[in-house]
Formats: C-alpha cells, sequence, structure tokens
C-alpha cells in the first residue's frame, strides 16, 4: 500500500506542532490571531489519506493541544476530528492538485473547528462548569474570519510540498 | 457474485471509530471537569512542562537572531550616525544581555512590592510563554509556574511591574491558568485617575481594552490614566490597568465608553507576581458584567418552624 512518508510521520510531526502551538506560534500573531499548525497538517493528512486515518491524528492532536495549553481536555479533539471528517469527505471525489480544493478545505476546516469549539464553550458556560463568555457576532469578525484567512493563506504557501506527496489509495 | 454477509463492525470502520473517539473524548471532559483527572493532569504538567520551557527558550533565541540580524541592518543604514552605539551593542555579550534583562525585571518587581509593603507578592517565573499559552484564538490565558502547593488559589490577582495582568482561572498543583484581562470573558473594575469616574474595564475578542460604564455627563481626556478601583473585591485598588486611548460618546446614550491602551503588554509577559493576600470576592463581578432584568417575585409568606 502507498502509503508515504508523511503517514509515519504524523503523530510525531502533530506533536512537536502541538508544543509549538502553544509556544511558538503567538510570535506569528497577524491581525491579533495566530495560525491554527496542527489543524492544517490534519486537513493536509484528511485530503492526502482520507477522513478514517485523520479522525484519528486529530483525536490524538486534540489531547495533546489540550494538555500543553490547559484547555478544556477533549475539547480540541472534538473540533479538530469534526474538520478531519468534514475535509475527508473532499479526498475521494476531488482531486487535491486542483488549487481550489487545498484551499476550500482549509478555509471549511477552520470554520467547522471554530463552529464546533465555540459550541463547547457555550455548553460548558450553560451547564456551569465555565465562565467564559464569547458574543458570536464579534468572536465571528473578530477571531474566526481573520483565523480563517490566515489558515487558507498558510495552506496556499504550503501547496508546493502538498503536491509533492504522492497520491495515496484509500485507507 | 456480491457477498450479502455482514462484514463485523471493526475499530477500522470510520463509524465505529468516530463513536468511540467522540465517546473517549466526552468522557475524559467529563473527568477533567469533576477534578478527577488533576493528579493526572498534575503528573501529565510535570512531564510536559520541561518541554515547553525548552521551545520557548529555544523560540526566544531565534527570535534574538533575527532580531540581531534586523538590527545589524538597520545599523548598516544609518551607520554614520550610529556607529558608537553599534559598537557597544556589538561588545555585548548575548547571554549577559539576558542575564541583564531577566535581572532588570527582578529589580523592577521588588520595586513594586517595596512600594506596596501591605500585599503580598510571590514572584513567578513566566508561565504563559514560559510553560504556555492557550493554543487556540477564543481564549486569552497563559500558564504560570506556580500551583496550589505554592500557595495559589483561584481568583488570585496577577500583576507586573507595569500594572494588572490578569486572575488567577483554574490551579493545579505546580501550574496555574491566568486569565488575562484582555480577554473577553474578563473585566475588571476602574477608576479615571484624574477625573476619578467609575467605570467597568473588560476584554474584547479583538484582544483591546474597553471601559464601559463611565457615567455620561463629566468629562475626561485621552491619555488619562485607568486604575483598578477596588469596587467588587475581585482586585485590589490601585493597579495600574492603561490609559485612555480613544473616547466614544454619544449624547443620546447612558453611559460613555473607552478604549484603554493597556499598561501590561499582554504579548511578552515573562516574569508575572501573584497577590496571595487579597481575597476575592467572586459575587459581585457576575453581576456587573451581566446585567439582568431583575423580574419581581413573591415573596414567600414566613413559615412557622415546628419542633417535634
Amino acid at each position: 500500500m502507498n502509503r508515504g512518508v508523511l503517514y509515519y510521520l504524523m503523530i510525531p510531526l502533530l506533536l512537536l506542532l502541538s508544543l509549538l502551538q502553544s509556544t511558538t506560534v503567538a510570535r506569528f500573531k497577524l491581525a491579533g490571531v495566530k495560525p491554527e499548525l496542527v489543524l492544517l497538517l490534519i486537513v493536509i493528512g484528511a485530503l492526502v489519506y482520507g477522513a478514517r486515518p485523520a479522525v484519528l491524528w486529530a483525536f490524538i492532536a486534540g489531547i495533546a493541544l489540550d494538555i500543553f495549553s490547559g484547555g478544556p481536555l477533549g475539547a480540541s479533539s472534538l473540533a479538530l476530528m469534526a474538520s478531519a471528517l468534514v475535509t475527508g469527505l473532499g479526498h475521494r471525489p476531488f482531486s487535491r492538485f486542483n488549487i481550489l480544493v487545498p484551499l476550500t478545505a482549509a478555509a471549511l476546516g477552520t470554520l467547522v473547528y471554530a463552529a464546533v469549539y465555540l459550541t463547547i464553550l457555550a455548553f460548558l458556560e450553560v451547564a456551569g462548569v465555565s465562565s467564559l463568555r464569547l458574543p458570536l457576532l464579534d468572536t465571528v469578525r473578530d477571531i474566526v474570519l481573520p483565523v480563517t484567512v490566515y489558515n487558507t493563506a498558510l495552506m496556499l504557501l504550503l501547496l508546493p510540498l502538498l503536491n509533492r506527496l504522492p497520491e495515496s489509495q484509500d485507507l | 457474485m456480491r457477498s450479502t454477509e455482514r462484514r463485523p463492525r471493526n475499530f477500522s470502520d470510520i463509524g465505529v471509530r468516530v463513536g468511540l473517539l467522540v465517546l473517549a473524548a466526552v468522557l475524559l471532559m467529563a473527568l477533567q471537569l469533576s477534578g478527577n483527572l488533576r493528579p493526572v493532569q498534575s503528573l501529565i504538567t510535570q512531564l510536559t512542562a520541561p518541554a515547553q520551557l525548552s521551545a520557548t527558550g529555544v523560540t526566544t533565541s531565534v527570535e534574538g537572531f533575527f532580531a540581531s540580524i534586523a538590527r545589524v541592518r538597520t545599523l548598516e543604514q544609518e551607520y554614520a550616525a550610529l556607529q558608537t552605539r553599534a559598537d557597544q551593542l556589538e561588545a555585548e555579550n548575548s547571554t549577559l544581555r539576558e542575564v541583564e534583562k531577566e535581572n532588570e525585571q527582578l529589580r523592577a518587581l521588588l520595586n513594586f512590592a517595596e512600594t506596596r509593603p501591605r500585599l503580598e507578592l510571590r514572584g513567578a517565573q513566566i508561565v504563559a510563554r514560559v510553560i504556555g499559552e492557550e493554543s487556540t484564538n477564543f481564549i486569552e490565558t497563559i500558564l504560570i509556574d506556580l500551583g496550589q502547593v505554592h500557595g495559589i488559589r483561584t481568583g488570585m490577582p496577577v500583576v507586573t511591574d507595569q500594572g494588572l495582568v490578569g486572575r488567577i482561572s483554574e490551579v493545579t498543583e505546580n501550574t496555574s491558568k491566568v486569565l488575562l484581562l484582555n480577554d473577553a470573558g474578563s473585566s475588571a473594575s476602574a477608576l479615571l485617575a484624574e477625573s476619578r469616574l467609575n467605570g467597568i474595564v473588560h476584554g474584547s475578542t479583538s484582544g483591546d481594552l474597553i471601559m464601559d460604564f463611565i457615567p455620561q455627563g463629566p468629562t475626561f481626556e485621552m491619555g488619562e490614566g485607568v486604575l483598578s478601583s477596588g469596587l467588587g473585591g475581585q482586585f485590589p485598588r490601585g493597579l495600574a490597568i492603561g490609559v485612555i486611548e480613544s473616547i466614544d460618546s454619544q449624547p443620546n446614550a447612558v453611559f460613555q465608553t473607552a478604549r484603554v491602551r493597556p499598561a501590561v503588554d499582554f504579548g511578552s509577559l515573562e516574569l508575572v507576581m501573584v497577590i496571595t493576600n487579597f481575597e476575592p470576592n467572586e459575587s459581585l463581578p457576575d453581576l456587573l458584567t451581566q446585567p439582568e432584568p431583575v423580574t419581581p417575585t413573591p415573596v414567600a409568606a414566613p413559615t412557622e418552624e415546628t419542633t417535634p
């Protein structure tokens, strides 16, 4: 089975990026938001290998993110898994070598990630276990949209790398 | 011929996989929120903290390297005017610079503590940048390297020599999470230094500080200092929050609003202090930040207590 080197490197890479996300990535803030590198790698994994392995990577990466950042454990996993499922749907019907596919996947993955994460935060607040209140419209305007643009732009920069990865079979 | 036999479902089936992983994530969240994971979390934090410290150290070094390159380019452009200064900078050893910087910060913290003898301050080597910070864009928190064993409790105010940073929102055995003042869910009662007007400073999703509920009528100037007022009992009185950057005063509005430039640079926190002898009042700030219409409720008639 043609898996390629990225398949075997995914988990170590995700753990490394989770560490960087909670330490180094804050230095790359633009318009008040930082890029979501772990999410981007999950989207790439889903595009190349499909949703099935990507949801497992998303679960592991989410746990690592929450451990390093002290966030609600499992919240990042659920949000990343939703992104992996949605972007993995494009694995078979669309060719990732079409420039629009990875860019749309990055944007859509970011929006799904934000929607699920914000829903979890809202649920925790309603349940009375967290006092984090985020005004929806302001959050979308100030955080979700800028980070969607940021992640999509980064995916554009990563396209040459992504296009060099071999076509893989379904896993 | 197509087989009609159903394959047994296992973990390679995507539906089963997603279902199990979602269950696992929800279970972990429930365990964490109920506090049952605290010992495990403390252990994991102790194991991961060195990696985070190293990552931050490497980042600082790389950043310093690129900053030096940028500085050299600037010096080349303005060589004639800055030659003397450039020579001094080149003579400085990078390690010494780092030590000097830390020394300066510690002196400033010491000075802050000496001028406020009533507050018991416990110095904490950075946590947000050093131990970690929130990985998502939705919450503004940092982690500091002091926890329960150091006497840190939820609600304690966190400051630097520049001013108010935020408050402790979660505590584990050896680390604590600080909810920064610029988080959208953070707020503090505030006072304008010269006009003595009260208001509430809160964070926003854009990371800016907004001073709200300033009474309409009295005027105040841009550049005026904003201090914590101590009202509500969430923070001690007189801590610097920032200065007024812009004013939004609508004639028909009940209150005036102003944008505040923070006294603290939330993006480059290295050393912070926790005020450990301050007992925060948790109830009043919620009332202040979440004004809800009060609906009259019928008062229950007092019942006579009967003793058997």
